[in-house]
């Protein structure tokens, strides 16, 4: 089956923070660049990426998709709320959609702040709310079953 | 002539999967249509499709309309209206 025609590549720009989806992640090292900022002291990054097992079974692979116009809305959303509890940052977060092999990284994220506090915790909250909030979907693959009976995950 | 009043209902993940689309254009009936009838609209559309399981993912799932989330309490507020895109928001799994 074909991915939905609304899970595209996005991007969105806002004041000192990127907020993309595409097929391909960005290297770590510009992603952290991106974020440099002289004024600010510390650079907090999160990478997420493809276990090999879930439950013991062993996975192959995981696909994902999603309603790209509405995920970045609400990861721009995120960033706002994030700069309302914080408001001195420079963030980059980037997911992947398609297909994210074992081992590779499905999304990334740079924060960059004045102190390591705030800029630890400006990315986990960015974390956390992309995963309760993204309208992004994550689809898991095993080892020995039919693709076809491969299941759609919640984070709920 | 009158040309009738369609939505465009979009499905992600599990619904997608489940009904085999990715989208579809959905006639509004004349008398109107509240977001909170959608559900059973969708479910007498796709009857040869395994009911229970195209039931449970929509009873699971929220509703966007136009790309802006729209509260639980308001599915019986909100009417559909020609054009809108309303889509399937199945319990979500990023990050």
């Amino acid at each position: 089956m074909l991915p939905p025609g609304s899970s595209v590549e996005g991007v969105v720009e806002l004041s000192g923070a990127v907020c993309s989806i595409s097929y391909a992640l960005d290297t770590v090292e510009s992603t952290v660049k991106r974020v440099s900022d002289d004024r600010f002291g510390a650079i907090a990054t999160f990478i997420g990426t493809t276990r090999n097992s879930f439950q013991g079974k062993a996975v192959t692979k995981l696909e994902y998709q999603a309603y790209t116009k509405l995920a970045l809305k609400t990861m721009t959303q995120i960033i706002v709320d994030a700069r309302n509890r914080s408001p001195d940052f420079r963030a980059v977060v980037q997911h992947r959609i398609g297909v994210v092999g074992v081992g590779e990284p499905s999304i990334v994220i740079a924060v960059a702040s004045p102190h390591r506090n705030e800029a630890f915790r400006t990315c986990e909250f960015i974390l956390e709310e992309v995963k309760r909030k993204a309208q992004i979907w994550k689809r898991e693959y095993y080892e020995g079953e039919d693709e076809s009976e491969a299941e759609w995950k919640s984070n709920v | 002539m009158s040309f009738p009043a369609h939505i465009t209902v979009l499905y992600f993940a599990a619904a997608s999967t489940t009904l085999g689309i990715t989208d579809e254009l959905v006639p509004i009936p004349e008398k109107g249509l509240y977001l909170s009838q959608l559900t059973e609209l969708l479910i007498e559309r796709h009857s040869q499709s395994s009911l229970n399981a195209l039931r449970k993912i929509l009873d699971s799932s929220q509703w966007s309309i136009d790309a802006e989330m729209v509260d639980d309490e308001d599915l019986t507020k909100v009417e559909l209206k020609d054009g809108m895109e309303v889509a399937v928001i199945c319990p979500v799994s990023g990050g």
